[in-house]
């Protein structure tokens, strides 16, 4: 049976990571951990108590803690795509109880809400014994989503134009993901200024779609530029099967939930 | 191991026990202190059989680790029978057939409480929402969003069909 750890500071947390290293397992709200890494673990770290939960807002940005649940998103944040990410995620319970930070290590199919912050090129900040560090969410899944210290904090300035979430699943509450998709693009003179799309379900991970950002920017966002970017998101995507859905199925997904996310945006 | 006290107040009780290792609130709600209606479904979040509710919010007994619960207020099914507060919801799930075997009943009449006391008044729609976690392999759910529908009617003075 696995030893309860309570730290009582960030810092007494970044020593037990550091001192227990592959052998302790992290629960914040328990909805993920208790389920995979936890009972396996030879110590357990329960980090509740450590006050992460707070919300922030600067100038149009967020800064959010990592112990942030689903239902305070839901509640208190003003970014629709992230509430309605939030509320994909299980039911009333599973909202009260899973956490942000949870969320951005959540193994496929699940973690819709780090899609989001993908999309809002977000930046994680960790808390280690030689002090804090932050890199970008999107080099934090590109290195292979490791996390080194404990994950304190997330923050992202507002979204650069407009931001549209979609989720494939397979009933309409309470369901894990076949696919689901970020599109966040901003419009210059028409033309599209800047867009960042993340795919959910798509990897091993969320993952920024490089190739259909790539279509889009420089286009007018119609028809061709957006059947482009579809194209590119499932030539490049590498879904999996499993219990939910086979690859096959969610790299068309992907396409057809890719369009109709930059169909809402281009019809405003 | 280190060891420590925990207490909580569980359907208005007072209970304190010795952990160290992880120990989940379903094991000691269900095999210490006999509130037996905190059922054992999955372990897994995945069937809201466990739910209780903790310090005014809907939580999963099975995925939460007692250690971080201490001080908190528990409240189980039983609480709710003891105060009476489920009465009407009772009679609703007599009236509408909404207990076949009865194993999902006491997970599923916690999340109804849940869900009445931040929204008295749910449409349809939020009712199946509130119940999304909550899995019941018998009734098909017509029959127990139909119990709600009941008690939604009758707590406004409407007629209860």
């Amino acid at each position: 049976m696995a030893e309860y750890l309570q730290p009582g500071s960030l810092e007494e947390a970044a020593g037990m990571i550091a001192s227990h290293g592959s052998s302790l397992a992290i629960v914040a709200g328990g909805t993920s951990a208790m389920r995979y890494s936890a009972p396996q673990a030879e110590h357990v770290m329960g980090v509740r108590g450590l006050g992460m939960n707070k919300i922030e807002h600067f100038s149009g940005g967020l800064s959010l803690g990592s112990g942030v649940t689903m239902s305070q998103i839901r509640e208190s944040l003003p970014i629709p795509a992230l509430q309605e990410a939030a509320r994909g995620v299980g039911g009333p319970a599973v909202q009260n109880m899973a956490t942000i930070g949870g969320n951005i290590f959540a193994r496929q199919p699940y973690g819709d809400v780090a899609v989001v912050l993908l999309a809002l090129d977000a930046t994680v900040t960790f808390s280690t014994v030689n002090g804090e560090h932050t890199k970008k969410l999107e080099d934090f899944y590109a290195s292979g989503a490791q996390a080194d210290g404990l994950l304190t904090r997330i923050d992202c300035a507002a979204p650069g134009g407009e931001l549209v979430y979609l989720k494939c699943g397979r009933r309409r509450f309470n369901s894990p993901t076949v696919i689901a998709v970020a599109a966040c693009v901003g419009l210059d003179n028409g033309k599209v200024g800047n867009a960042c799309i993340a795919l959910g379900g798509a990897g091993k991970h969320p993952t920024r779609c490089a190739a259909a950002e790539k279509a889009l920017i420089g286009e007018a966002l119609g028809v061709a530029s957006i059947r482009a970017a579809a194209d590119q998101a499932a030539g490049a995507c590498s879904p999996g099967t499993d219990s939910v859905a086979s690859e096959w199925y969610r790299r068309r997904m992907i396409a057809t939930y890719l369009t109709r996310a930059l169909q809402q945006i281009a019809a405003g | 191991m280190a060891s420590r006290i925990v207490s909580l107040k569980v359907n208005g009780q007072n209970e304190e026990f010795i952990v160290g290792a992880l120990t989940s609130l379903q094991d000691i709600l269900r095999d210490t202190l006999n509130y037996t209606s905190v059922k054992e479904g999955c372990r897994q979040g995945g069937c809201g059989s466990c739910s209780v509710i903790i310090d005014g919010e809907l939580r999963l007994s099975c995925l939460t680790p007692v250690q971080e619960v201490d001080g908190s207020e528990v409240t189980t099914l039983e609480g709710l029978n003891q105060s009476n507060s489920i009465a009407a919801l009772q009679q609703q799930f007599i009236d509408k057939y909404a207990a076949q075997c009865g194993f999902c009943t006491p997970g599923m009449m916690v999340a109804i409480q849940a869900l009445l006391d931040r929204n008295p008044n749910p449409s349809r729609d939020e009712i199946t929402e509130g119940l999304a976690g909550n899995i019941c392999r018998c009734t098909g759910y017509l029959p127990i969003i139909k119990a709600v529908e009941g008690v939604v009617a009758e707590m406004s003075g409407a007629s209860g069909d």
